[in-house]
This record gives structure tokens, sequence and C-alpha cells, in this order.
């Protein structure tokens, strides 16, 4: 997906993941040299067979493609997949025609994921959020392949055709792995997630790869996969006096280490009186803007993540760095956060929650909370559109869970929505919409603006930008 | 003068033609936006935030960058490139390779057919001896001569 952005955006070298210079892995390879060891893949008889043609044309060419890709960043053998399988390639632009051509042999040759997927959400879901009929076109013009690349994921080993979010590691949506599982996933927020509170083993790996190495049920040994490439290389010494905002903390985080392992200490206290829901969705979002601020595959909390509480500092390798997160760091960084409307102090078209996708508990919570500041303002309805980004089996889950306030939501038109709302907005015609968000990786995607939820919360009640966020426009708007 | 560099060949091949120099990460998905939106088979790049690129044609050129960035879907973007024949004829990687090049680099040259000689690991010195329009000559062994 192109993503849109203003020369501002694109100059802030090293606070976004798509301007920094990282192998996008999720493993550091900046010490590497020419002169270092190049691997050479051991293979098993099976693996040799395939290599050698013997399963087929198709089976040998995805072994190859797996087979280079890996030595490349390092991996000398390569290991059984016994885990959920996720996609991220979700939209069905004109760009991924080769990978659909590819795709179509596979499908044609009968092959699917060695195990059924879920897959990312799709650029679009005008049921719940219809964009009007003029952007309807822009979006039909933009995914051309949408309805080919539905069909034939369902032919791979798409789950169902509900099958599609970002968060489909969700108890809800049913596609968990468990801890030590190997599996090969490409959605940077949910490798994050799984990686690091589940205790699966994925890189970052690339589009095409994933499919590759899911038809074969193998991937390539390196980075995250291995104990070694599981160390903390940065301990993260939180010193704020409260509960850092989460987006914000794994913001700070991920422009710091870039793709490092990071290895968290004094946040446990801050996340004591959190439930287990809460605490999950709230590692969620720290996560995920960790991997779109930098390129963090997997973080250690202490205390709190499962192999944290196994191996406890032992994860550090011995020359670690620190980086101590204050007040002050945290306000640093949210100062830094650029501002990319055209016009400042326009009003905001839309308001966006869930990006990654929602949990039940964050539906439940955003249902309190909009309870609460639509009474305390006195008025019965948003001032402006409100959508709730979650999967579907999350949004029937939270329905059956909590029908008291899922009616009330309905009730006040806030919309709870499958669309992926970062290619929501990088979608032409709506890429140009003002939107406000809680969420450091829509911000960081797009031009949306990043609020915390007090100050969101005025913007849903009001439709305008509180003053303090008001200001001239400077000569070179 | 030339200036010699070893680099890692990840797809060798001989290879001598003019630089393309990008000094800042080299997005494929913004780059070759018209290839797959209007089907073009240019190989002029239209990245408008790459200033060193910007609609300069580096088809069948050498390209010297330090990595690719940008949207994963750049490997998509490498493959329909590689599809029109409008990629650069060599990628010379200062840094080690990032995932996106390498996906799009071993599917072109896996499924297509359309091999793109790769050299990475050059080292930040290659990038700062090289200039757009230098002749290079690239070896399959890695070995990067630049003639300015």
């Amino acid at each position: 997906m192109s993503v849109t952005k203003t020369s501002q955006q694109a100059n802030l070298e090293g606070t976004d993941v798509n301007v920094t210079l990282t192998t996008q892995t999720g493993v550091s390879k900046k010490d590497a040299k020419p002169s270092d060891p190049q691997p050479k893949m051991q293979l098993t008889p099976e693996e040799q067979e395939i290599y050698d043609g013997k399963k087929g044309d198709l089976l040998q060419k995805a072994l190859k493609s797996v087979i280079q890709y890996g030595e490349w960043f390092g991996a000398d053998k390569l290991v059984d997949l016994n885990g959920p399988v996720h996609m991220a390639m979700s939209w069905g632009s004109a760009a991924i025609e080769p990978f659909l051509e590819i795709y179509d042999k596979f499908a044609e040759s009968g092959m699917k994921t060695y195990r059924p997927f879920t897959s990312d959400p799709k650029p679009m879901d005008h049921e719940n959020l219809d964009p009007g009929e003029e952007k309807r076109k822009a979006v039909a013009e933009t995914y051309p392949n949408q309805e080919r690349l539905e069909k034939l994921y369902l032919k791979l080993g798409l789950v169902d055709s509900d099958s599609w979010s970002c968060a489909s590691y969700l108890p809800e949506a049913g596609n968990a792995p468990s801890k030590g599982d190997n599996i090969a996933w490409t959605e940077s927020s949910a490798i994050n997630f799984v990686n690091s509170i589940l205790g699966a083993r994925t890189n970052r790996n690339s589009m095409g790869i994933d499919m590759m190495c899911n038809i074969l049920g193998k991937a390539p040994y390196f980075g995250l996969m291995t104990d070694e490439g599981r160390k903390g290389k940065w301990i993260i010494d939180v010193k704020t006096t409260k509960r850092p905002v989460g987006m914000l903390l794994g913001s700070a985080i991920g422009l710091k280490v870039l793709e490092d392992v990071p290895y968290v200490v004094g946040l446990d206290k801050f996340l004591e009186d959190l439930n287990e829901e809460q605490k999950i969705s709230y590692l969620k979002d720290m996560g995920a803007a960790t991997a779109s601020n930098g390129a963090v595959g997997l973080y250690h909390v202490e205390g709190i993540t499962p192999e944290a509480k196994d191996q406890g500092r032992d994860l550090l390798v011995d020359n670690y760095q620190t980086y101590v997160i204050d007040d002050a760091e945290l306000d640093r960084i949210y100062n830094s956060y650029p501002d990319l409307w055209p016009d400042h102090n326009k009003g905001p078209e839309r308001l966006f929650v869930g990006c990654p996708h929602l949990t039940v508990e964050q539906l439940r919570f955003a249902s309190e909370k909009i309870e609460s500041g639509l009474n305390q303002a006195g008025i019965s309805k948003p001032a402006l559109p409100v959508y709730l980004f979650a999967g579907k089996k999350v949004r029937d889950a939270f329905v059956e869970r909590y029908p008291k306030e899922a009616k009330y939501l309905e009730e006040v038109d806030v919309n709870i929505t499958h669309n992926c709302p970062m290619m929501y907005l990088q979608t032409p015609k709506q890429s140009e919409e003002l939107i406000v968000t809680n969420s450091n990786k829509c911000r960081v995607y797009s031009t949306a603006r990043f609020f915390f939820d007090d100050s969101l919360m005025k913007v849903l009640t009001t439709g305008k930008l509180a003053p303090e966020y008001l200001k001239e426009q400077s000569k070179d708007d | 003068m030339t200036k010699t560099f070893k680099g890692r060949p990840l797809l060798p091949g001989n290879a001598e033609e003019s630089a393309e120099v990008s000094r800042v990460g080299f997005s494929p998905s913004a780059s070759y936006v018209d290839i797959v939106f209007s089907g073009s088979k240019s190989g002029v790049i239209k990245d408008h935030e790459n200033k060193d690129l910007y609609n300069r044609d580096i088809k069948g050129k050498i390209l010297c960058l330090p990595q690719s960035i940008g949207s994963s879907a750049g490997a998509c973007m490498m493959m329909a490139a590689a599809k029109a024949d409008a990629t650069p004829k060599v990628m010379l990687f200062a840094n080690h390779v990032d995932s996106i090049s390498a996906c799009g680099l071993i599917m072109a040259d896996n499924w297509l057919g359309k091999r793109i000689i790769a050299v990475d690991m050059l080292g930040d010195e290659f990038l700062d001896a090289v200039n757009t329009g230098d002749k290079i000559k690239v070896s399959e062994d890695g070995t990067v001569e630049i003639d300015n």
C-alpha cells in the first residue's frame, strides 16, 4: 500500500518506520560485514526432495525462495511451523497482481496453507463506514483485485469470510498461537503481540515470503525464532510518575531501539490495578506503537510477559544499553508529533479509535467513556461521526457479553467497523479527510492527528479542536 | 580514479553501467506507482520525497542505495516493475539488505526469471564515494569498481 505523506513527515527521519533505515525483520544487522561467514542451509531429506523438484515445480520455487530469504538473513536451517497462520496482504490493489498470479497457481494445484488462516482487515467496510458515493468510486478504482483476492484466499485456506482483522490473535477471533509455536507472520502489530505476550516465535516477514512459508509449513530459522535473537538489547527504565499512555510509551521505545528487542522495567507496578483483559489491551497498543515508530518485533516486560517471567534479566545480552523514560521524555516525544493537516484549525471530519483493532474490553471501555462524556456535556449524540474499529468476531462477542453497552453505541450512532483504519486513510480521496485518533499507529501511517483520550472526548462532544490545539497558519502552509 | 569496494553478492552477476545514487532510503512502493496504477513500463521514479531520484529514469542503470524503506507492499511493486522490465539492472546496498528489497529481488528472480544483480553491505564509504553518472563495474564475486 502506497503511503501518502507530506514532505514534512517524510523529513522526520527516525520518527517513522517508513523512512527509517532498518532491515524490517525485527533483527538489526547494522554490525554485519560481508566477510562474516555466510550460512548454507542444511536441508532434511524431505526438504531436499522438494528442493530437487520431486514434489513439483511450484513447491520447488517456493522452497528456493524461502531458503534464499533465510540465508540472506543468517539462517542455516528451516523449522517446521506448528501454530496458527495469519496473512497481511488484505487489499486488492493493482500492485498485488504479480503475487496473485503466483497464488492462482497454488490454488489451481489444490495447494493450501498448512493450517487455515486469518487475514489483516480489508480496506473497505461500506456498510459500517460509508465514505460517500464519490469516495466509494475511488475505493473501487484503487482496489480492482479485492474480490479476486477474497475468492483466492478462501481457496488457499482462509478460515471464513469473517476472518479479516489485524487482531486475529484475540481469544474471540480464534487464531492465537501458544507459547513456543513456530509461525511465519507479516503483520507488524500482530507479530509484536504474539511474540511478546503469547511467547510465539516469528520474524517480521515479508508479503509473498509468508505465503511461501505457510504453503510449505516451514520457515527459515533466524532472528526472533532463536533464543539468542530474543534476548533484550536494551533496558527501558520507566520512571514516570503515573501509568504512561501505552501508545506514547511504545512510540518512545520504538524511536529509540528501532528494531532491537527492548526489556521494559518499572512498568509492571503501573499495570497491577488492571485486570487481565485491560492489561492485554494496554500491551497490545503499546507494542503496536513500538512496531510502527520503530520496527520492534518482540519486547519483554519485567514480571509480565512470559519469557521475562521465566528468565528475568537473564534475557538481557551482556552489553545492553539503557534508555530512561520519564514524564519529560514522554512530553518531548508527544510534542515532536507533526501536525500534517493543511488547515490546522479546521474541524475534524471523523474520529477513529482502534488501530490495531480493539479488544472486547476496549469496546466496553469506549462505550462507558462515550456515555459519560455525552452525559457530562449534556448532549445526546457525538458532534462528529465516531468509528470503533474491531474484527467482526470481536464485535459479535462484545454484543453478546455487553448487550446494554452495544445497544447504547447504536443509539448514539457510534459505528463499529471492521475496516482497516490505516488503509482507509491511505486510499485516494479518503486520505484527504481530517481525522482525529488516539492511535499512534494510525498517526504514523496517515495525516491523522493524535490526541489523548480526554482531549479526544472534548472533540467528540464539540466537533472542534480545543483552543490549545489551534494555531496561526504559517506562511509555508 | 578507480575506487574498489567489496560487498556480499546476493544475486551475483557481472555488469557495467552508469550509477544512479539515492542517499536516502529507496521506497519501491512510492517509486513505481505509475507502473502499478497507470500501466506504465517506464523506469522513471515517481517518489517525490526522494530528491535524488525523482523523475530520473533508472531502468537498466546501477542503483546505489543505503537500503529500501516504505510499505511492505514494496516487494509487490518491485515485482510489478520487474514484470514491466523497468527495474535497474543492479542494486548496490550500502547496508545489509532489508526484507522489502529481499522479497522483491528473490520473488522476481525465482518466479519471473528476472534477475536484478544485487550486492549488499558495501558500507557507508561506498555511498560517500559514488555519484550519479559514475561508471560502475560489478563482478559476480561482489566487487564493485567506481570510475570517477
